[in-house]
């Protein structure tokens, strides 16, 4: 899933190193169009559906946290 | 008349000393506090520099930055705001223009001001706060001072590239607030919810509003507008009840479903500007803030801010069109033909700004000062500057003024005349199209539409076949996860052309 994950990012932002990035949210890499893109993005790829609720900077600081996030919603299906 | 900005804040001051005037995520301070601090950086300042200088002020999103702003004007200055986290080669450029002998930094921002090869006096906020406050020196000032001085530069991008400064007067500013706190109804009882940077052009009515009402204005943290859902629960948390933020910022709140979760609870004065209002969106804030006003702003830089408004009356329909509406008071707002005839109702003209609310002019650009404010073509009897905003408008049977697009948007493709933000409109009445940009691409006599959402190509050819006549339908449609955007949230054209390459 991680190389998934990465191919979409790297899509969206290809300056980012998304691997080491932890701070994504609270380090202000990302901004308000950003997440907008990814959410929709992670959506389709990974047949999800991301709820406001999610979006919380701990789902989006790292791939770690969107890793769980994605499992989380799967596994809610 | 003895109004300036100062004499405003002393005045608000005297009656809410105690009171919050500004708050960020992470402290607040005092009209008392802001007038203490402001008068001791102003008296360090003009220890530095005479009155009448321009001072480059770089601070960070806090309290404290519009305190920096109006230090300067105590020092019988005028400020110009930089926001460090732009491109370092922009701000290069600002200063380039500016030439300015001295620039304020905070703690945090030093660093990043220190390596922009400025070669004036960088000084830290914190040591200029530190100053002892020279009364006499400060009242010397002020006798000298007129309400005609520059009080701001803003820089804009400029077509060409290089930034441009717009230089307003602190007479102009004063009109242009006083005018949006009637036409809001803002008291001392209302807490302004900040999104603008503060260094851009909305964040004016932010930082000068509770200077004028004793109002509080909170600035709410870049990370709300990142994640959406912290942003209700930021505003309830502060009991925001009035903002003014950017089209842009109201639709990713509706297209993110953050209603769902939860309401801005005293939020009930609501003004947007920057771009077209897509209904779509709108409605869905009405429908969720059914008490509250809503006002649609329009107006360049060039004449502080803004110069027309229109409060929505009733719930929009999403094929709906929002008015600019009426001059603010004491803008002078008319409709020029291209023959320099006044348009008749009914008939499309360039928007043209005329009276106190116009710029001084671009800093140090004479000639390009020269072009874009102009003698009144109908006024042969006197001196009258006129700013021609390069946007269409037209008089509605209802006295409102409505919006017709750029000048320059309008192309000629196959012997018609189209208008590309029509295009845009249309694409826009079909909900599954969240933004929409249309451009034209003349060697191959190609009209592209760039568009964002869940709308399939198809069905977005369908739609506009439905809606336009043939030749206005355009041939390349290209879906975008996400439209470009500029720095002001205004969607980059530039970027889209070389998509068209």
């Amino acid at each position: 899933m991680k190389e998934q994950l990465l191919g979409v990012l790297e899509e969206i932002r290809p300056d980012l190193d998304w691997e080491s990035e932890k701070q994504l949210i609270d380090g202000g890499v990302l901004d308000s169009f950003d997440i907008v893109s990814i959410v929709g993005a992670l959506n389709d790829e990974f047949d999800i559906d991301i709820h406001v609720g999610n979006l919380v900077p701990e789902n989006f600081n790292s791939i770690e946290g969107m890793m769980k996030l994605i499992e989380k919603l799967q596994q809610e299906d | 008349m003895r109004l300036s900005v100062l004499e405003r804040l002393e005045r608000t001051a005297a009656q809410f000393r105690d009171k919050t005037a500004y708050s960020d995520a992470v402290t607040s301070i005092t009209f008392g506090e802001i007038e203490e601090k402001a008068k001791r950086l102003g008296s360090a300042l003009a220890e530095r520099v005479s009155p009448g200088s321009p001072v480059a002020v770089m601070g960070k999103r806090g309290v404290l930055t519009p305190v920096m702003f109006l230090g300067a004007v105590y020092a019988g200055c005028y400020y110009i705001p930089l926001d460090a986290s732009q491109p370092e080669s922009r701000l290069r450029d600002i200063l380039s223009v500016l030439k300015p002998a001295i620039l304020v930094a905070d703690a945090d921002t030093i660093s990043a001001a220190g390596k922009l090869g400025f070669e004036g006096e960088i000084a830290l906020a914190d040591e200029l706060f530190a100053h002892e406050i020279s009364q006499e020196r400060l009242d010397e000032i002020s006798g000298a001072a007129c309400l005609d001085d520059p009080l701001y530069v803003i820089f804009t991008s400029g077509s060409t590239g290089r930034p441009k400064g717009v230089i307003t007067s602190m007479l102009s500013l004063m009109n242009y607030i006083d005018a949006y706190i009637e036409v809001m109804g803002i008291t001392e009882a209302d807490v302004l919810g900040n999104q603008s940077p503060l260094d851009y052009i909305a964040a004016i009515r932010d930082i000068y509003i509770p200077l004028f009402t004793g109002a509080s204005m909170f600035i709410i943290p870049k990370e709300c507008f990142v994640m959406p859902s912290e942003l209700f629960k930021a505003l309830n948390e502060h009991k925001v009840t009035s903002v003014g933020w950017s089209v842009s910022v109201f639709t990713i709140v509706a297209k993110m479903g953050v209603f769902d979760e939860a309401k801005p609870q005293y939020l009930k004065k609501i003004c947007f500007s920057g771009s077209v209002m897509p209904c779509s969106i709108l409605r869905i804030w009405q429908e969720n803030l059914p008490d509250a006003k809503f006002v649609n702003q329009y107006g360049p830089t060039e004449c502080t801010a803004s110069c027309t408004y229109y409060e929505v009356k009733g719930m929009v329909e999403d094929g709906d069109v929002l008015p600019i509406g009426v001059p603010y008071r004491n803008y002078r707002v008319f409709l020029l033909k291209e023959d320099n005839t006044p348009a008749e109702a009914g008939e499309m003209g360039e928007i043209c700004v005329a009276g106190q609310s116009l710029a001084l002019g671009y800093y140090n650009d004479p000639e390009l000062t020269a072009k874009s404010f102009i003698q009144n073509p109908l006024n042969s009897s006197y001196r009258e500057l006129i700013y021609k905003t390069g946007d269409y408008g037209v008089l509605l049977p209802d006295g409102n003024l409505g919006y017709k697009g750029r000048k320059d948007r309008q192309i000629k493709h196959l012997g018609h005349r189209v208008e590309l933000s029509e295009i845009e409109a249309a694409a826009l009445r079909l909900e599954s199209v969240s933004e929409a940009c249309s451009m034209y691409l003349k060697e191959k006599e190609l009209i592209y539409l760039f568009y964002t959402g869940a709308a399939t190509v198809k069905e977005a050819a369908v739609h506009l076949r439905g809606l336009l006549p043939g030749f206005m339908v355009p041939r390349k449609l290209i879906k975008l996860d996400e439209m470009p955007k500029l720095a002001n949230g205004k969607i980059n054209m530039q970027a889209l052309k070389e998509l068209m390459k």
